[in-house]
């Protein structure tokens, strides 16, 4: 993963310095359906709209924004798959999405039969205890797990369910995982003391700074940002990564020209901190990851391909 | 940040919030106005025969949602919209019930009993005064106890109830509202057993589609618009056409009766009917807190009390309750606009919606997002703002702007809505029809939407036919999902117990008291028949 981040990092300044070239290349030919894989009113639902919102404003682009949620935004790659593919029609997921969810769902697709366009920014995933449960350190939990106490894990997809069985496994300790949907029903069951700990994607950033919330370990293949000492996942015994990674993806054949028109523009708000969406991402993920072109493609393809690795990793 | 910093920013959020206009150098903001407009709706809705508060709720959602889209922002501007309907639409429904004899909304039927003797004897705007001001002190009431129970209830939920234990009160809340809607428990099981059947299309968290038969079209289930809107809705308007195809010839236009005497509520009359008033008041507000238990039976056993104790308390030579008592009138009213705000009480402490109102409520949220009603709501964070307590005071202080509405231009409002009779519901039923599908199609943006708000239609109109009650399936559809993710967090919780209901003692007393439920009510209604 770290190639990932070097490359994101060339990618974002070969794509800044081209962005106002390409923007001009290209216009849609009508306005662009922009389905978005999260719940309404969530975090990454507001990137997308802002996101929207702000190329609206600059490029004069009409956006259509629709809610396509469920199944770990396999629905959402299912509906966009026959859609048209001139760049009228682009969808917001979490790279998961297109690696192990797709592969999952088992319905004969894979990533290349979508156009990856780009991602805009890396969530701050961590494992995160709430602060009743007086754990200051993810020692501390596995002490309190092999001392007999039972350990109520909040996770919101089946990837991550994975991790955390393969963590207990590491660790020596059989966690009670809890499947919920969304990351706002890990903080909520974790504040409300139905869950112990539990994954979460940058929701966490306020409470930990209260002191309501604990973070033992980043869930990511880097440091998090609050804590940058805490360990990381495969310092404790796991090889594979929690990174939730946001990317924008169409359908299957999109022009290269569409697709990095498309590619640059979005680039262009997310990295900017001075335009609101840029602020958001500065804030909750300290900053864009602009990841394009041939490299994301291969970063994608790693990710599909790695599924079946974790899942027979976490099955034996 | 403590309790009232938080009430404070509740204000704040609907006096600060958009502006829609300034007035004199002063802003007023979009949501106040959305309260108002709300409201004023909600009467003229009410005060029209066939159209009740849920119809006005159903096309005005989505249309609202459209106009304010899905940001923050959006909530108390829409969610204003909705109570300034719910109340808006109580006090409406006295008016033709009144002055014609025809209940504007189900909940009214009492008031006819009443109100309609008074008018006819020349005291028709003496009635709806009567019937403004109960209904207006029965409101404030009810109000007044959500603002106090409801965050105490959502706390004691938090910190007594774990995950087998909320399943639990899931089972039992819909056990209650199939054994207590419609008075039938049977029914009410298979209205209930209908509507987890359709949430349960499409959903669940394998990444395979579940019961969608390999339709593209089910593998996303049924959006919840469709469901909700297509059964309460549709069915309702295929019911009407139905009867309105039946009876034969229209309606003649009527007229009000004439007026005599003085019309004026005196301080005297409002002292008289005090307690009363109180009295429905409380019964309506205990009723409406009880999830599924509506506002029709608060405005009956209202009533029914009422006339008891009128009878042991009136002098002679005044009328008998169904002889024009202002009592009557006094009593009922009081009882149904009880219910409203109390309705609430389950609704943000549980997220468990009572009636149709609530149901609207919740969709609104679920809808726009950022708010999720249950017992998460009422966290009193000391160190980082809960947004979502914000809106719970923000959705507190619109109803109180929205009692405030009442008691000042409410009444005079109310009634001059008398005409509203006159509109005929074969002109009505088409329109109603016409904006429920459009504002479905809004919301989804697929054409499969309105097919599947026809099915649903089809099935609530055969539904009304067996009469079977549709508000257990549409509260079913919105709570399965809860119940389902619910029931399987506490089975990994538990370390993956199946008897997780019966381990731990309030669960199982939950469950119990769910099969008490309706072995009882179907106990009752042997009893009644026989």
């Amino acid at each position: 993963m770290k190639k990932l981040f070097v490359a994101a990092a060339a990618a974002v300044s070969i794509a800044v310095s081209a962005v106002s070239v390409q923007a001009q290349d290209w216009t849609p030919p009508g306005p662009i359906k922009l389905m978005i894989a999260f719940a309404a009113g969530g975090g990454a639902d507001t990137q997308a709209r802002l996101i929207a919102a702000e190329l609206e404003n600059r490029l004069g682009w009409e956006f259509i924004p629709e809610q396509v949620t469920g199944k770990g935004g396999v629905n959402l790659l299912l509906e966009m798959k026959d859609e048209a593919n001139d760049g009228t029609v682009i969808g917001m997921v979490v790279m998961e999405s297109l690696g192990y969810n797709l592969y999952t769902a088992d319905v004969g697709l894979s990533p290349e039969d979508f156009t990856p366009i780009t991602t805009t920014a890396s969530a701050q995933m961590g494992i995160i205890a709430g602060a009743g449960t007086g754990w200051g350190s993810f020692d501390e939990m596995i002490q309190a797990g092999k001392a007999g106490e039972d350990i109520r894990f909040g996770v919101m997809s089946q990837r991550l369910g994975e991790l955390a069985y393969l963590l207990g496994k590491a660790q020596g300790v059989d966690f009670n995982i809890i499947s919920v949907q969304g990351g706002r029903a890990v903080l909520n069951g974790v504040t409300a003391g139905d869950m112990d700990v539990g994954f979460m994607a940058g929701i966490q950033g306020p409470g930990v700074a209260a002191g309501d919330l604990t973070i033992l370990a980043s869930a990511m293949s880097k440091p998090l940002n609050q804590d940058p000492n805490a360990p990381l996942l495969k310092d404790l015994g796991v090889d594979f990564d929690g990174d939730a990674i946001f990317m924008f993806a169409g359908p299957d054949g999109m022009p290269d020209e569409a697709r990095n028109a498309i590619a640059a523009a979005i680039s262009e708000v997310t990295s900017d901190p001075s335009t609101e969406v840029g602020a958001l991402i500065e804030r909750a993920f300290g900053g864009s990851m602009n990841l394009q072109g041939a490299d994301l493609d291969e970063v994608v393809m790693r990710n599909f391909n790695d599924s079946p690795v974790l899942i027979e990793a976490a099955s034996q | 940040m403590d309790i009232l910093d938080y009430i404070w920013l509740g204000i704040q959020a609907v006096f600060m919030g958009p502006e829609a206009f300034s007035f004199l150098g002063v802003s007023v903001s979009v949501t106040i106005m959305m309260v108002l407009a709300g409201f004023l709706f909600g009467i003229v809705v009410g005060a029209t025969p066939g159209l009740a508060g849920p119809f006005a709720m159903a096309i005005s959602l989505p249309i609202l949602i459209s106009i304010f889209g899905y940001t923050p922002d959006a909530l108390l501007p829409v969610m204003g919209f909705l109570i300034g309907i719910m109340k808006g639409a109580t006090i409406g429904g006295a008016v033709p019930a009144i002055l014609f004899n025809t209940p504007g909304t189900p909940d009214a039927f009492m008031t006819t009993l009443d109100g309609y003797p008074m008018a006819q004897k020349g005291q028709a705007k003496k009635a709806l005064r009567i019937a403004h001001f109960s209904s207006a002190s029965g409101d404030t009431f009810s109000d007044i106890v959500l603002f106090v129970c409801a965050p105490f209830l959502a706390i004691i939920v938090e910190a007594y109830l774990d995950l087998p234990e909320k399943t639990g009160l899931l089972i039992l809340s819909l056990s209650f509202i199939a054994a207590v809607i419609g008075g039938s428990a049977g029914k009410g099981l298979i209205s209930i057993g209908l509507g987890l059947l359709a949430v349960y299309v499409g959903t669940g968290e394998d990444f395979y589609p579940r019961m969608s038969m390999g339709a593209e079209g089910l593998s996303r289930g049924f959006p919840i618009t469709t469901a909700v809107l297509g059964v309460l809705i549709v069915g309702a308007v295929f019911k009407e056409l139905e009867e309105i195809w039946r009876s034969t010839g229209s309606a003649k236009p009527v007229h009000a009766p004439a007026e005599t005497g003085d019309q004026k509520l005196h301080w005297a009359d409002i002292k008289n009917l005090f307690p009363t008033i109180f009295r429905s008041a409380a019964i309506g507000t205990s009723i409406g807190a009880l999830p599924g238990v509506g506002s029709t039976l608060a405005a009956t056993l209202g009533y029914t009390v009422g006339r008891a104790r009128h009878q042991k308390s009136k002098s002679d030579d005044a009328p008998d309750f169904g002889d024009g008592a202002p009592e009557g009138v006094a009593a009922t009213e009081a009882a149904n606009s009880a219910v409203s705000g109390a309705n609430l009480i389950p609704v943000l402490s549980l997220g468990i919606p009572g009636n149709a109102a609530a149901v609207f409520l919740i969709l609104a949220a679920e809808s726009i997002g950022g708010f999720n009603p249950g017992p998460a709501v009422f966290r009193f964070s000391p160190d980082v703002v809960n947004p979502e307590l914000v809106i719970a005071f923000g959705i507190f202080t619109c109803m109180t702007i929205a009692n405030v509405i009442n008691w000042t231009i409410g009444g005079v409002f109310m009634r001059s809505m008398g005409f509203m009779i006159n509109i005929p519901k074969t002109l009505l039923l088409p329109a109603v029809l016409l904006l429920t599908l459009t504002a479905i199609y809004v919301q989804e943006t697929r054409l499969e939407a309105i097919w599947f708000a026809l099915g649903f239609g089809v099935l609530g109109y055969i539904m009304r036919v067996l009469t079977i009650s549709p508000l257990p399936f549409v509260i079913a559809f919105i709570l399965g999902r809860s119940l389902e993710q619910t029931a399987r967090q506490a089975y990994s919780a538990t370390g993956n117990d199946p008897f997780f209901l019966f381990n731990s003692p309030i669960a199982l007393i939950f469950i119990l008291m769910s099969v008490a439920v309706i072995i009882f009510s179907g106990r009752k209604s042997k009893g009644a028949a026989a």
